[in-house]
């Protein structure tokens, strides 16, 4: 009875391997072409780029008048003679995407990697997005299993699946409860009340009606902004880990901490949002830049509010005078780092 | 907990093994927890609904089997009017009330509406169908009354069948669910077994047609006759995918502690008449019907338009049971009135006319509501020259080539006992075969039960 147990394991463990080998050679590309096709661009990037470029929707808008309709990696890479720079962009992207992608890199790896540090990305507004659960469908054929796992995993909705509803709840509740902590003083202390504060008439019209585009840019400036970087943030994991694979594999490491409408932000809002802002920027680049010894370029207040290509939205997409003068800062960093 | 999730794939496993080490006289207990955690995954507050069932009948039936005659009549009514009024209150209050809402405008007037704001309980008409036959069962003096709460509690309960069926009998679960059940190495070669067979049918086959159905009946206006008319049959294909493939997994869930639960399928679609469809589609609810509703309003033995009204009235309450909309009412009397006319048309029924039938009256059941549905058949039999989108159709053809192959390898034995008769290289052959094909080609999409709305 042992014996034939154990041979029958033995059986099951084998066509497990064999199938694994099958699946791999024949259809997994298809399948990574069907759920993780960045992923193919990364290594087409690879074999012809010496430095990689992972960004969300920053490297992909341009304002319609544009002339030059240049991304920000293209005139990075104007600007670089030596240098060749390829990118890998998505939609809504963040680090915890970014950090599959390049440990999923192949070798010979590139020379450097360039990646966008978002400040939106680190707040609830970005973290219980309604389109995480499609960002993270689109990296569990990367995770370090064998590629039949990941498969099956990818079957089973086996990774961070929320329904949207779900996930807003989870982001009301953090705006809800979630408390201030700063060394200074903000005028609100959950960002339910600042939000509540601002829909509550903080612009009006002449006629003395409610601005209601001003007021809902207001609170969407709070939403998106008005949030403290905490230790337990998921976005500094990742970061980290994006960090030590580029240690261990002795590749230099670029954050481009992208810029934001902080002229609008004061305009809409005041000057304690802009103060968070920097509060939480301050952060980031002591920990990457200080303690890590990241290249942390910091764009954060490089632009005016004009050079942003949505006027009433909180983005970063930018119009070229924007898009060039971050690659102007990234090829400098380029230029200068070791 | 659905099964197709990995959750599940964690809890069997350590439920059975607990199972096994386990002494007999705490098994029960076993059974109730896992079932609650089971169940308490969807929305946990609703486990309170299932007690007050469990609590109502299992005192019911004990009263029941101490009284006579007027007493115990009315004991077994309470217990009906809780179950359906339960029933009615979760799964058709919003519906009557839109019923009404619908009347009162045919004349101008207007009624309120009541949101009620409350969801359905995952698989109530299940467990109160299930739970009834019990107290029928013991009022009838055919079944005696179950005096260990926990074990009628783990009838009610038993996480494989409790969201979706098979709606079983006290005599065959309750029994079950009270044998010691030596570890064997038979079950749980034939629960695995099932299980396979269960997740392949519902991953590979289901899954991979629901994406094609779920865009035909989303836009049909988008798309060609032909391609309608193939996302039709599709849909008869996939219906009985995810409720066979939930079935054989309940079984095998079932089996691997030793417990048999009933076949609620025996190849539908090889029917060549609607009442033979009847005989294996859903077994288990077709014979509660005929048992519980059917025979006691006089079954055959009436006259000619007693015998129709009485059919095609079973089978508009079997409708309404599947969903709190006028659809799947028109569904059941679609199905009532084939029955009907299936006697003086007996020489043309065969397998393709039946099969025809059914997908027919499944564009009710599918669709959300009747101008879907004429939108659907409009779009059958009139071409669309504006139909521009393209869907593709080979995976889901490979899908529906794999069930068909399958339903005729076992169309006359079970799939267990089919494979029984195979030297074990072949077995193991068709095993491998098989988790291949349901690791490397599931459906990416995670579809959850269909029955599990009902």
């Amino acid at each position: 009875m042992g014996k034939q147990l154990l041979i029958r394991i033995f059986i099951l463990a084998l066509g497990l391997v064999l199938m694994n080998w099958v699946y791999k050679l024949v259809f997994y590309p298809k399948d990574l072409k069907q759920h993780s096709p960045e992923m193919l661009e990364l290594w087409k990037q690879q074999r012809k780029s010496d430095i990689l470029y992972f960004a969300e929707s920053s490297n992909m808008n341009v304002r319609d008048t544009d002339v030059v309709k240049k991304s920000i990696s293209e005139l990075t890479d104007d600007l670089l003679i030596h240098f060749k720079i390829g990118a890998v962009n998505k939609p809504a992207t963040h680090a915890g995407i970014y950090k599959e992608w390049i440990k999923n890199m192949r070798a010979p790896f590139p020379k450097a990697v360039i990646v966008t540090m978002n400040l939106r990305s680190f707040g609830a507004d970005w973290r219980h997005s309604e389109l995480e659960s499609v960002l993270q469908a689109g990296v569990v054929m990367l995770k370090p299993y064998p590629v039949l796992a990941n498969r099956f995993l990818l079957a089973l909705n086996a990774f961070d699946n929320k329904t949207p509803a779900q996930r807003e709840q989870e982001m009301l509740r953090e705006w809800e409860e979630v408390k201030f902590d700063f060394p200074f003083k903000v005028p609100h202390s959950t960002v339910r009340l600042w939000d509540n504060a601002m829909a509550n008439g903080s612009f009006l019209l002449p006629d003395g009606s409610w601005d209601m585009e001003k007021i809902t840019l207001a609170c969407h400036y709070v939403k998106s902004y008005a949030f403290q970087i905490k230790p337990d943030n998921p976005r500094l994991k990742d970061f980290d880990e994006i960090v030590l694979f580029c240690q261990q594999h002795k590749i230099k490491l670029i954050f481009n901490l992208l810029a934001e409408n902080t002229e609008y932000a004061q305009q809409y809002v005041g000057k304690e949002l802009v103060q968070i802002m920097r509060y939480n920027r301050n952060l980031l680049v002591r920990r990457y830049s200080k303690k890590r010894g990241v290249t942390v370029v910091d764009n954060l207040e490089l632009l005016e509010g004009l050079d942003f290509s949505d006027q009433n939205w909180t983005t970063e997409h930018y119009g070229y005078n924007g898009r060039l003068q971050i690659a102007k800062q990234l090829a400098k960093a380029l230029r200068y780092s070791k | 907990m659905l099964f197709n999730s990995i959750e599940f794939l964690f809890f069997l496993p350590v439920v059975v093994v607990l199972y096994y080490l386990l002494p007999q006289r705490f098994r029960w207990l076993l059974i109730f927890a896992s079932s609650c955690y089971f169940y308490m995954a969807f929305i946990p507050k609703y486990i309170l609904v299932l007690f007050a069932i469990i609590l109502i009948d299992y005192t019911a039936a004990i009263w029941m089997e101490k009284l006579q005659g007027k007493q115990r009549k009315r004991l077994l009514l309470l217990s009906l009017i809780t179950n359906i009024g339960i029933l009615a209150f979760f799964k058709y209050f919003g519906f009557a009330n839109q019923t009404l809402i619908d009347f009162f405008a045919l004349f101008g007037r207007e009624f309120k509406q009541y949101d009620l704001g409350i969801m359905l309980p995952i698989g109530l008409s299940f467990h109160t169908f299930q739970s009834m036959s019990y107290t029928i069962e013991v009022y009838r003096g055919q079944q005696k009354a179950e005096k260990h709460l926990g074990y009628f509690a783990n009838y009610v309960l038993f996480f494989p069948q409790m969201v979706a069926g098979p709606i079983e009998r006290y005599a065959t679960l309750g029994e079950e669910l009270r044998k010691a059940q030596p570890l064997q190495y038979a079950n749980i070669s034939a629960g695995f077994r099932l299980l396979l067979l269960g997740f392949v049918i519902k991953m590979v086959v289901a899954d991979q047609l629901a994406p094609f159905v779920n865009e035909i009946y989303a836009a049909p206006d988008h798309f060609s006759a032909w391609q309608i008319a193939l996302g039709l049959v599709f849909f008869s294909f996939q219906i009985y995918a995810d409720f066979f493939g939930y079935s054989l997994i309940a079984q095998g869930s079932a089996r691997l502690l030793g417990i048999h639960i009933m076949d609620n399928f025996k190849t539908p679609y090889f029917a060549t008449s609607i009442g033979e469809f009847w005989r294996r589609w859903h077994v288990s609810l077709s014979t509660w019907f005929r048992d519980y509703l059917y025979i006691p309003l006089g079954g055959n033995r009436v006259g000619k338009w007693r015998w129709a009204f009485n059919t095609v009235l079973v089978f508009g309450i079997s409708g309404l049971w599947h969903g709190a909309n006028w659809t799947f009412i028109v569904w059941g009397l679609l199905h009532g009135f084939f029955l009907l006319i299936e006697k003086p048309l007996k020489p043309f029924a065969n397998m393709l006319s039946t099969f025809l039938l059914v997908t027919f009256a499944w564009v009710f059941f599918r669709a959300p509501d009747f101008a879907n549905a004429q939108a659907i058949l409009k779009g059958v039999f009139i071409p669309n020259a504006k139909a521009l989108n393209w869907l593709d159709i080979w995976t889901p053809l490979s899908a529906l080539g794999l069930l068909v192959l399958l339903e005729f390898s076992y169309r006359k034995q079970r799939f267990d006992g089919l494979l029984n008769q195979f030297p074990s290289w072949l077995r193991w052959g068709i095993y491998l075969v098989l988790l291949f094909i349901l690791v490397a080609f599931s459906g990416t999409q995670k579809f959850t039960f269909i029955y599990f709305q009902f």
